[in-house]
């Protein structure tokens, strides 16, 4: 299998078998892993905040660095790949918090809201989720299967 | 274990010279770009690196820059200092960290990004840059390479303490070692015989509500860039978010979410370009 590897502010998506998508250490940025298991397509956005509208300019260069923009791009470029929504296997991890965080800082939560609301307005379901507490995550969506994998607290890896 | 920890710090390498005596150079208006030069020459490493360094994207040079002497005409002051730093600390960087993350390069890429956000923050509130915090921010760390070792060691009852029993990172390693690694690094600045701004900033930057100064600015800085950092995932290693929040840094800086969220576009942008800067460990 061959890593992909989508960096922060990414995303990426493939109907290779041999293909394996990875994204590392998701603080309170948020990872959406979707997956049609009947043409055997995955994608994997890696966004890092939750509205667009802070900077019009940087949406355009970079639409995985914010939900409302890299959420849409993510299913459109799978329904490129022959993907149907109506199939597609909705899986997300990350947002995660600082210790105690009570009126700052909560981005992680904004991210997750954000989130909830576009797939609230869109009639899509979360699948799984490995989301919020005070951890690092990393995680890999193998195309082959769709099998989502969670490296989180301690190293431990678990499947969605 | 509390005195073997002490003892490795007595073994850290001394500072190079070099950047002390060309930030003692650059501190006159007048400096002569002679004299910078000749005092970089001796030192190989910082000379290999400043050349690297000066040609990255983020110090926006067009021609590619051959000769030391070039380098430090085309950069300016705050530039060569800037570059004269980043590849002067990255030798402490060298050790991988085990226990904190997996590779050297993740501990030193958290170091650049923390070391470029606290210039982003310091503009943002001030309107200028500030190298005296840039060394601070990039040295914050330099604890974990001494601590690796032990965490690595210790990493299930780590794990124990902070999955379970909600203690933060820095309290747990409080807990095993009797000792953290802001204050390890603290005490390496001590022994450079660092100005106490650098000093006291590494030692606080997870707890600055709690150092007797309270007009410090630079503890708040480094604890802010050192937080917004890791929420972004930067070479974000095993302790991840597991540290307190010290909400009063908000209203002390007046600082909103959005103003973190502005800071982290920011931040990205710095990052892409200073990818030269991230290859020098």
């Amino acid at each position: 299998m061959s890593d992909v590897v989508v960096g922060i502010s990414d995303l990426k998506v493939s109907s290779g078998e041999q293909d394996c998508l990875v994204t590392y250490a998701l603080g309170s940025c948020i990872a959406v892993a979707v997956y049609d298991p009947v043409v055997k397509v995955g994608g994997l956005l890696h966004y890092m905040l939750p509205d667009s509208t802070l900077d019009a300019e940087k949406a355009r260069q970079h639409p995985g660095m914010f939900a409302d923009t890299g959420i849409p791009l993510l299913f459109k470029s799978c329904y490129k790949l022959g993907a149907e929504k109506k199939r597609m296997i909705v899986k997300i991890a990350g947002g995660a918090r600082i210790m105690d965080d009570m009126n700052y800082f909560r981005i992680g939560q904004k991210n997750l809201t954000a989130l909830r609301k576009i797939f609230w307005k869109n009639n899509v379901l979360i699948d799984a989720e490995d989301t919020g507490e005070n951890f690092n995550r990393t995680v890999r969506l193998e195309v082959a299967s769709g099998k989502f994998l969670v490296k989180g607290l301690g190293g431990t890896i678990k499947e969605l | 274990m509390l005195e073997k920890i002490l003892r490795s710090i007595q073994r850290v390498p001394a500072f190079p010279m070099t950047i002390q005596k060309v930030t003692e150079l650059l501190r006159d208006e007048d400096y002569s770009v002679q004299e910078v030069t000749q005092v970089i020459r001796y030192d190989q490493a910082i000379t290999a690196n400043i050349l690297r360094t000066c040609n990255s994207a983020y110090f926006g040079v067009r021609s590619r820059i051959g000769t030391l002497n070039d380098a430090v005409m085309y950069l300016g002051k705050d530039n060569i200092i800037r570059a004269v730093q980043t590849s002067g600390v990255s030798r402490f960087y060298k050790k991988a960290a085990e226990g904190y993350v997996p590779r050297a390069s993740d501990l030193w890429t958290h170091s650049v990004s923390v070391g470029l956000m606290s210039q982003i923050l310091y503009k943002k509130i001030y309107q200028q840059e500030q190298p005296v915090l840039y060394t601070a921010a990039l040295l914050h760390d330099v604890g974990k390479v001494i601590l690796g070792e032990y965490v690595h060691k210790s990493f299930d009852e780590i794990m124990d303490l902070v999955g379970r029993e909600g203690c933060s990172f820095l309290e747990a390693e409080e807990k095993l070692f009797g000792i953290n690694h802001a204050i390890i690094g603290e005490k390496i600045a001590e022994q450079w015989n660092f100005p106490e701004e650098i000093s006291s900033a590494i030692g606080s930057h997870h707890r600055p509500d709690l150092l007797a100064d309270h007009a410090a600015v630079f503890p708040w800085l480094v604890y802010l860039a050192d937080q917004i950092s890791s929420m972004m995932g930067v070479g974000g290693g095993q302790d991840g978010l597991a540290y307190r929040a010290v909400s009063e840094v908000a209203e002390r800086f007046d600082l909103r979410d959005k103003d973190i969220e502005v800071c982290m576009v920011q931040l990205f942008e710095d990052m892409e370009k200073a990818r030269e800067l991230m290859a020098i460990v």
